[in-house]
């Protein structure tokens, strides 16, 4: 099962008298049986500091990876490639049909490897009930 | 039928809802697929505009290419006695590439709100890319088109309906304009926008109300392309439809990519959505792999020939019951935003619970006498912070007229409040004050009933699931109780009955689907006031008589159809 995240890079802004910090917020979550569940997502981003876990907003790249990663974890996958908006775009310029479009990932796609998911082997999930 | 049954059916050429993409194939094979569809179809032709330019300023219709040529075409269908009309795309069309936009017109991308670049896979699973229409330079190719198109028409004398067709897709519960765009390009027609409305400067104080101004820019622009192709197209000018696309949004994007891709569930329920939303829909993104089963069931014995004829106006609401079936409902919920106010007060939940699919939402009041007829026994409920004095004043017609209203007085200007109060005094109206969760005053006039309540106190109240309960007690809906997973969709049809059926006074017929890959059950409780007459078509599905009324088994991918007598009221 593939893990993809594509985020987008919020700048930060005045919003009526009111200060907000540049953010990477997930616009979507998804595997290849479908968008991840927003209530999941939501639980495990708790466990960011200083996320905005509503609108699952991170101050950083590196906490976005973080929590990408967790994902990853909770899920047993070996990787998730994240996506920013403006590659995904590249991309959607450059692809013509499904097979184009399914590759956008592969291509521009920052690969994060879950390593202990990877250490288990084919064997530890072969034997897995 | 079979994913393999459905690829020998599928063409390409005719995707769905009876529209022919002309430029799918060679000129030379357009008379042998044409005949192809059933002599009683009306054919619809989509405009790819961007197909017939030559440059900015030559357009062709069959000069230089065989397969622009819309004369031979037009020719072929009236030779053939079809019936066919045009449809004009008002916003980028996701069924051709750019979005229709021919490619010297191509430049501004259209993003979503969250930037990423509106890309919609076709049925043959071409990435289709939207371009912005905010774009000056589209605009001016469209107008340029559209005189030609008109003066093609014109000069050929070809006597053809054109219909306006602004493209929707629907994502997270909300139907959203392929027109609606947060391009580079939308950000400088804004700018523009703002200078010439408001030149001596506007501080936009906030977030909502940069929206609120955004909304405004939008509305002009989309009014835009609707008057310049009304002018240019007079004669031939119907009227503008809004159709949603399945499988069109940024999301079905990406689920349609995937090895598992979108589920006949989540595509059943997206269809059901727009069906109690009244809106048109368009199947025609979607591969055969997709359009199998269960979406083909309902979209073959819901949205066929008649329904789509009925929405282009080709086929008229009947007076009264017709021998065939036909669509049947309970309640109507008018207004724009209608579905946020009746979900706040809990309605939509009571619906969706005990009148599924009996229920619709609709953004206007039709008021002519055809759809007055047609639909004299459904309830009618209207949210008064959306009224005007001319809805205003027809619902009160309506009243007077026999028929049952709701009315959420939350909201109503005092101009309307006034003049309610003064039509309830002057007429002389017999009201009952009732105080149950909220005010309501029941006023009747012969068998007119008009229930007035104030919503807002429906809102975040956990008395409110009581209420309206109540209300429909009130109205006494006949209609068979149907217990049934919210995975399971049903489709209700009423009749006249036929001389052997004469001790009903209609016959009601209810269809089940179950897109899902699980068993379910549905249970039907006729009451005193229907009785079962016969299953009909049953696939994958069975059903039996009860002492109570009937149970339904419906195996994954299963439907079946009931017929129901509805016998006199006791």
């Amino acid at each position: 099962m593939a893990l993809n995240l594509i985020y987008h890079f919020q700048t930060s802004q005045n919003q009526e008298h009111e200060f907000i910090p540049a953010s990477y917020g997930v616009v979507y979550f998804f595997s290849n049986e479908g968008f991840l569940d927003k209530e999941f997502l939501t639980e495990i981003s708790k466990s960011i500091p200083e996320t905005n876990y509503e609108n699952l907003t991170f101050l950083n790249l590196d906490d976005l990876k973080t929590f990408s990663l967790r994902v990853c974890q909770e899920l047993s996958e070996k990787e998730v490639r994240l996506i920013s908006v403006q590659d995904y775009n590249i991309g959607i310029d450059g692809a013509k049909d499904l097979k184009s479009f399914q590759e956008i990932f592969d291509k521009y796609g920052e690969l994060i490897v879950n390593e202990s998911a990877k250490k288990k082997g084919l064997m530890a999930k072969f034997f897995k009930s | 039928m079979t994913y393999l049954e459905n690829s020998k059916t599928f063409d390409p050429l005719r995707p769905g809802e009876q529209w022919f993409y002309y430029w799918k194939t060679s000129a030379v094979l357009w008379e042998s697929r044409i005949l192809q569809f059933p002599k009683d179809q009306i054919i619809f032709l989509p405009i790819y505009w961007g197909l017939h330019a030559e440059s900015v300023t030559s357009w062709d219709f069959g000069q230089i290419q065989p397969e622009r040529d819309l004369l031979r075409l037009t020719q072929i269908l009236t030779q053939h006695g079809r019936r066919f009309c045009w449809i004009l795309p008002l916003s980028p069309a996701p069924f051709f590439p750019n979005g229709g936009i021919p490619a010297f017109s191509a430049r501004s991308l259209a993003l979503d709100k969250n930037g990423v670049q509106l890309a919609v896979l076709d049925h043959e699973m071409n990435l289709n890319k939207m371009f912005s229409f905010f774009d000056p330079k589209v605009f001016q190719s469209y107008t340029v088109f559209l005189k030609e198109f008109g003066t093609f028409l014109g000069k050929n004398k070809i006597k053809s309906a054109v219909w306006g067709a602004e493209f929707y897709f629907h994502q997270d519960g909300h139907n959203c304009s392929f027109l609606d765009d947060h391009s580079i390009a939308f950000e400088q027609g804004f700018s523009r926008f703002l200078k010439k409305d408001y030149p001596d400067g506007l501080e936009i104080q906030d977030a909502k109300s940069e929206k609120n101004l955004k909304q405004k820019y939008t509305q002009q622009v989309k009014q835009l392309f609707i008057t310049t192709a009304e002018a240019a197209l007079g004669p031939y000018w119907i009227g503008v439809q809004k159709i949603v696309t399945m499988g069109g949004s940024p999301k079905d994007t990406i689920l349609r990519s995937i090895p598992n891709g979108k589920s006949q569930l989540d595509f059943a329920k997206d269809l059901f959505y727009q069906f109690t939303n009244s809106s048109i829909i368009s199947s025609a993104l979607l591969s055969p792999l997709e359009k199998k089963e269960s979406l083909n069931w309902i979209l073959l014995e819901n949205f066929g020939t008649k329904e789509i004829e009925q929405r282009y106006q080709y086929f008229e609401d009947g007076r009264g019951l017709s021998d065939e079936f036909t669509p049947y409902g309970v309640i109507d919920l008018f207004g724009n935003s209608s579905r946020f106010r009746f979900s706040s007060t809990k309605l939509i939940d009571y619906l969706n619970l005990n009148f599924r699919s009996l229920y619709r939402l609709q953004m206007e009041l039709p008021f002519n006498s055809d759809w007055i007829d047609a639909n004299q026994d459904r309830l009618k409920l209207f949210n008064g912070e959306e009224l005007d004095r001319k809805t205003f004043s027809q619902i009160l017609k309506l009243f007077m007229m026999g028929q049952r209203i709701l009315l959420d007085r939350s909201g109503l200007s005092e101009e309307l409040e006034k003049k309610l109060q003064i039509f309830l005094v002057e007429n002389n109206i017999k009201i009952q004050f009732i105080n149950f969760v909220t005010t309501i005053q029941i006023c009747e006039l012969g068998e007119g009933l008009l229930i007035i309540f104030e919503g807002d106190k429906l809102l975040d109240n956990p008395q409110t699931e009581e209420f309206w309960p109540q209300i429909f007690k009130f109205f006494n809906l006949l209609q068979p109780e149907v217990k049934m997973d919210s995975d399971v969709f049903s489709v209700w049809k009423i009749r006249a009955t036929s001389p052997h059926e004469l001790s009903y006074l209609n016959v009601r017929r209810v269809n089940f689907y179950n897109p899902t890959s699980y068993k379910k059950s549905v249970s039907i409780k006729t009451h005193k006031h229907f009785a079962f007459m016969k299953m009909v078509d049953p696939t994958r599905a069975n059903a039996k008589s009860t002492l109570s009324g009937v149970d339904v088994e419906l195996l994954p991918n299963g439907k079946i159809a009931l017929d129901f007598g509805h016998y006199e009221d006791i």
